[in-house]
């Protein structure tokens, strides 16, 4: 066996073991780690066979592709280990010399697979971007030709986004919300009530986030750009491109312009998902639940932050963390309003996999400005 | 060979045989031939038995100006060989031809013998400094003591207790600091507050409150004291203090009705301005300065008009030969464990925890159970590289001794303790480990990164259980940080103001962290405890008495056996300040150049001129060593040493030349000798009292004289006596190195870290760079598996079957 691991694949987990000698297998990554019960080995363990420096093992670890890329881990190491970049490079390794390894190429497969079948299910969107961002083997060509007649617009009716006489503000949509109009109208529309003019970057393309492979980003801008996905936030920073999450842009400009919002239900749990920055996205949840006189019900802010199922990019099946987060929200009796849009997608799955009655809304589903048609969507789980 | 002792009396040669073990490569008639001219050579079989001895004190009382030189064993053996005869004044200058030259050696009696005959030439033409009886100035009979905690006061107390003038210096008003009121202390599970001396009962531990050894009239208390500023010299410093009023008098009875007309908040003691520590017992009560409104109201109320408003700061100046600090460390500052909860109701740190504990145990009694389930959490904020980098020490059995007590105060409570290695290493700790989990302390391995809160305020916790490998949810009633200890908050002025420095954590630095724990970097001033990093109190209270005995030393050591110290010659010296840079006991000075000083031509009228406190200075030769003009004489002079390499290397063609520290390399080569380890002939030592002594000329005049190669024997890294020696030595070496490869002649120059381990290596060391140096790489190769295969160690002896390379 060991013959067939490529010497360079070696060398790479030697220089991968220099790095990350000082660590003192404190399990403070996986404690950190919103993936964390999922796992069956975790970064704590990655780090050990990489310091062992097991080839073999590290080339099968299925546990690299349920990183979600947070960084909470090296945020977490007292050692000051780059876990996150750790896990990383083993997901390099294995793409290089693993091969069949990879459960993306799968996944996106077996979407693709169903997309053909089945043409309304949640993944289906998420599925399509897949297709744009070529993860789809070339013999499903009729899938990706869907996916590109998804992507180039014919099927959606653009909403307008700009208010007359002030200076919009760039905008980087993201392949999420290109693929989901009713999210895109909902996001649009709540920008524009609340006298906050959004510009969409055309062509911008995909953002690269890394988990799913290495696609460069395409948008190039020296300015500051408003985004609805907490994964574009993460890699357009890695390309030196500031972002600012629109919610939470929205809701702060509110809170200014002391407007009022309105919610879709008295109550909600939220939920922030991994990649999104836990304390803040909370908070602006928190001061969106004050302007729209909502109550806002919450439990430790892990349970409202660990991962929604898309270990690796997409959905395997709920999550323990998501399960624990539907049976608060059922106890409480209270929607799930969240500010990521792949979450929402997961979530929903989630919820229809473990047949519980809740309600899971993206944010501008949730509240809109005061005084309008409150939602636009239902939250429902069902088609 | 003409340069004769100053007295002009040709040397006596003793020529020692050593029972016939040096007969095999040294011929000794040809020897004694060599000298016949210079010296007057008296050979015996044996010098050191009765007849020989007696026959030494002869020749020392007939004829005691004429110098002596040993030919025989080496310095450190003579020395104790003739231990009785130094003792009466003899002075011998020691040419080693025995382990340093006859049994290190194969049979070739002419190479052999001409390099005995060189070592013995270079001892009489080159004779080594003797030791001198510096004479220190008066040492001021008396110890500054700074920090009234449980190290301080117990190392006063012993002072005091010797019959040293004693100054104790407390920052606030009552001794005893941390442990005094901390509860009850582990490895013995009582109160912390007592000391193991006093005058009656030695080794008796006593109260702090009723200790008579702090009341000894050698003692001088400072409370409510701060150093201001410290000046003067190691034996004789001059300490500013200064002291704020404690308000309260001694006439106080302590009826405690002050305290209870006081309106006013403060965080001491009783939460009160006025306030008591009863653990002291001496002072009975004070006032909090910072809190006091100054009302008046307690003065009113006080029946025995104790409390006196009309005191002010005072500043005072006192006199100490030495300095001792033990200010001491404290928690670590809640910042760095917010990531932890704290600051949250439901976490507290165990020094909180020791509080709440008596609280808790009335509890018990009650039949109550404060809390039902109980997470603490080890190295909170410790071993982190960002933030506390360091393990604290006592934490862990902290946690132990906390745990242990709750549950057996509380049999149902659920005790978890989140580790991640348990330290439990001092005498008797292992025990209290099981103790606990016999307890039923469930100990969870793996620390979790965060606390957080659910919406009722409850603590979660989500950690690994690194044991099973699986991420746990824990949700406690009660966090306990296990927090570590960092250094007291007014460590970092207390440096400055002593001149000593800090470590890399900003604990007192301590001199050598294996031998010389108490002293600090700046002579006479010394350190002990928590001040030097956090310690448990068996600890403090054993460097207590350790530093005791220390300071003792110092102050007693009116004149101290030394080399002469280095001078600088004015007529040199340009004023560069090269040396003042370089010596590593900050022995010199740049002055201003006095008009009647001598100076090089190109030094115009003012400029700097160096000298050496003679005092300060260890005579390490660093700084002749570095002087670009050469213009410091160390008590092995360049003369000297440049002499004993010319002698030292002639009658070979290409020697390998050894420059070694007589420490710790000293005693590798010097026990390798006596195991009879063989190497080259054509291998010539040159000991030197440090290798900082060397310069870069040395190496290079060596290699003109011929060297095939060089190399460098020094102590084990970091553990130069001196300090840098071995770090100059090494710029020295790459200085060499880059002007012999620019000359275009290099040769294998190496330096090397040993010590008296390496008496069994050293000896293969040599022949291999002997391997190295006299041929090519391919003989260095070839030698390495010559030694391999004849890889038995050298048994010594005359059967001893190393053959030189
Ligand atoms: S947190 Fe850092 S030190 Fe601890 S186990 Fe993970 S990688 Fe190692
Ligand atoms: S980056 Fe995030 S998801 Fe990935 S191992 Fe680290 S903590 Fe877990
Ligand atoms: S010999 Fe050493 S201690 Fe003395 S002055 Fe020179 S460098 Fe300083």
């Amino acid at each position: 066996m060991s013959t067939l691991v490529p010497e360079q694949a070696r060398a790479t987990v030697r220089e991968l073991e220099a790095q990350c000698r000082q660590c003192l297998q404190c399990g403070q990554c996986i404690g950190a780690c919103p993936n964390g019960f999922e796992l069956e080995l975790g970064p704590r363990r990655v780090v050990r066979m990489i310091l062992s420096q097991d080839v073999e093992k590290l080339l099968k670890c299925e546990d690299v592709w349920r990183c979600s890329e947070c960084q909470a881990c090296t945020e977490a190491c007292p050692m000051e280990v780059d876990v996150a970049g750790m896990m990383g490079r083993v997901r390099e390794l294995q793409m290089e010399f693993g091969g069949v390894r990879c459960p993306e190429r799968k996944v996106a497969e077996i979407a693709t697979k169903r997309l053909s079948r089945k043409n309304k299910i949640d993944n289906m969107l998420f599925g399509t971007a897949m297709v744009s961002r070529g993860f789809i083997p070339s013999d499903l060509l009729a899938t990706a030709e869907m996916g590109i007649k998804m992507s180039t617009g014919k099927v959606r009716r653009r909403p307008r986004l700009t208010v007359e006489g002030t200076e919009p503000k760039p905008f980087y949509a993201g392949c999420s919300l290109q693929q989901d109009k009713e999210a895109f109208n909902a996001t649009a529309k709540v920008a524009r009530e609340l006298g906050f003019p959004l510009a969409e970057q055309e062509g911008a393309g995909c953002c690269g986030h890394g988990s799913r492979g290495k696609v460069p980003a395409k948008l190039e801008t020296d300015k500051s750009v408003f985004t609805v996905c907490p994964a574009c936030d993460y890699s357009l920073q890695e390309v030196e491109i500031e972002t600012e999450p629109v919610w939470q842009a929205l809701v702060e400009h509110a809170r200014r312009e002391e407007l009022k919002l309105a919610a879709a239900k008295p109550r909600f749990v939220p939920y922030v998902g991994c990649l999104t920055d836990r304390e803040t996205a909370l908070g602006s949840l928190a001061d969106a639940a004050e302007l729209a006189d909502a109550e806002m019900v919450s439990s430790y802010p892990g349970l409202h932050a660990g991962c929604c199922g898309a270990l690796g990019a997409m959905f395997r099946g709920p999550t323990e963390a998501v399960l624990k987060l539907i049976d608060f929200a059922a106890e409480n009796e209270a929607p799930i309003v969240t500010p990521c849009l792949l979450c929402r997608d997961n979530v929903r799955s989630a919820v229809r996999s473990a047949k519980k009655k809740v309600h899971v809304y993206f944010w501008p589903e949730f509240f809109q400005a005061a005084g309008t048609a409150a939602t636009t969507a239902d939250g429902e789980a069902d088609d | 060979m003409s340069e004769l002792r100053d007295n002009g009396l040709k040397p006596r040669v003793l020529v020692c045989e050593c029972a016939g073990t040096m007969g095999e490569n040294i011929d000794f008639e040809r020897l004694e031939r060599a000298f016949a001219d210079v010296a007057e050579v008296e050979r015996s079989p044996v010098w050191c038995n009765r007849q020989g001895q007696a026959r030494l004190l002869e020749l020392m009382e007939e004829d005691g100006s004429r110098p002596l030189v040993f030919a025989g064993c080496s310095q450190d053996f003579a020395n104790r060989r003739f231990h009785r005869l130094f003792e009466r004044g003899l002075r011998l200058e020691v040419a080693d031809i025995r382990e340093g030259c006859s049994w290190v050696h194969n049979g070739d009696s002419e190479s052999v013998t001409d390099k005995a005959r060189r070592i013995v030439e270079a001892a009489i033409e080159f004779p080594g400094a003797h030791d001198d009886k510096m004479v220190l100035e008066n040492r001021v009979d008396s110890v500054l003591v700074i920090g009234g905690g449980v190290s301080g006061t117990q190392a006063a107390a012993e002072l005091a207790q010797m019959g040293h003038r004693v100054e104790l210096v407390e920052r606030r008003p009552f001794l005893g600091g941390r442990a005094a009121r901390i509860g009850t202390v582990f490895p013995t599970n009582d109160c912390g507050q007592c000391l193991p001396t006093t005058d009656a009962q030695a080794g008796v531990r006593k109260c702090f409150h009723r200790n008579v050894a702090i009341d000894n009239e050698n003692m001088n208390i400072w409370r409510r004291a701060t150093v201001e500023s410290v000046s003067g010299r190691p034996g004789d410093f001059e300490v500013s203090l200064r002291q704020l009023p404690n308000i309260v008098t001694q006439d106080c009875v302590n009826c405690g009705l002050c305290e209870e007309v006081c309106q006013v908040g403060s965080e001491e003691e009783g939460g009160k301005a006025i306030f008591s520590e009863f653990y002291d017992g001496r002072v009975q009560r004070t006032v909090d300065l910072e809190a006091c409104t100054f009302c008046g109201a307690c003065a009113e109320a006080c029946p025995v008009d104790a409390i006196d408003f009309s005191q002010s700061p005072e500043l005072t100046t006192v006199h100490a030969g030495a300095i001792l600090t033990a200010v001491g460390c404290e928690p670590a500052p809640a910042r760095l464990v917010e990531h932890l909860g704290y600051g949250h109701e439901h976490v507290v740190t165990q020094t909180e925890m020791a509080e709440l504990m008596d609280e808790w145990e009335e509890a018990s009694w009650l039949g109550e159970q404060p809390v039902k389930e109980l997470v603490m959490i080890q190295c909170a904020g410790s071993r982190d590289r960002r933030r506390l980098p360091y393990c604290s020490r006592i934490c862990c059995m902290i946690a132990l001794k906390h745990a242990i007590r709750l549950r057996t105060l509380f049999p149902e409570m659920k005790v978890t303790i989140c580790y991640l290695e348990m330290r439990a290493a001092g005498v008797g700790y292992e025990n209290w480990f099981l103790a606990a989990r016999r307890a039923g302390v469930e100990f969870l391995r793996g620390t979790p990164s965060e606390v957080q809160f659910d919406a009722e305020g409850r603590p979660v916790i989500e950690v690994e259980d690194v044991t099973a490998a699986e991420k746990k949810i824990l949700r406690p009633d009660l966090v306990v940080l296990s927090t570590g200890m960092v250094p007291a908050n007014d460590a970092g002025r207390i440096a400055e103001v002593l001149n000593v420095d800090l470590d890399e954590d900003g604990f007192i630095d301590i001199l050598d962290r294996k031998n010389r724990a108490t002293e600090t970097t700046t002579e006479g001033v010394f350190v002990c405890g928590s001040a030097a990093g956090p310690k448990a109190l068996v600890e403090c209270n054993t460097e207590a008495s350790a530093v005791a005995s220390e300071i003792h030393n110092f102050l007693s050591s009116a004149g101290r056996k030394s080399v002469p110290a280095s001078t600088v010659d004015a007529a040199k010296c340009i004023g560069c300040d090269t040396c003042e840079a370089a010596c590593p006991f900050g022995a010199i000075n740049l002055i201003e150049r006095p008009a009647d000083a001598p100076r090089p031509a190109e030094v115009k009228g003012d400029g700097k001129l160096a000298v050496i406190d003679g005092e300060a200075c260890r005579g390490c030769g660093i700084c002749a060593a570095k002087c670009p003009e050469l213009a410091i004489t160390h008590n092995l002079s360049d003369d000297a040493l440049f002499g004993r390499l010319r002698t030292m290397t002639g009658g070979v063609e290409r020697p390998v030349v050894g420059f070694y520290c007589k420490e710790c390399a000293g005693a590798a080569i010097s026990l390798s000798g006596l195991r009879h380890d063989h190497y080259p002939d054509s291998v010539r030592l040159i000991e030197l009292p440090c290798l900082g002594r060397i310069s870069a000329l040395h190496i290079i005049e060596a290699a003109r004289l011929g060297a095939a190669g060089i190399f460098l024997a020094g102590c084990a890294e970091e553990r130069c006596q001196y300090r840098t020696g071995d770090l100059s030595a090494e710029e020295q070496i790459e200085l060499a190195r880059e002007l012999l490869e620019e000359a275009g002649t290099p040769i294998p120059l190496e330096l090397w870290h040993l010590c008296a381990v390496d008496r069994h290596t050293v000896g293969r060391r040599i022949r291999l760079f002997c391997a190295r140096a006299e041929g090519s790489e391919e003989a260095y190769r070839a030698g390495i598996e010559l030694e391999r295969v004849g890889s038995v160690p050298c048994a010594g002896g005359g059967d001893c079957v190393h053959a030189s390379a």
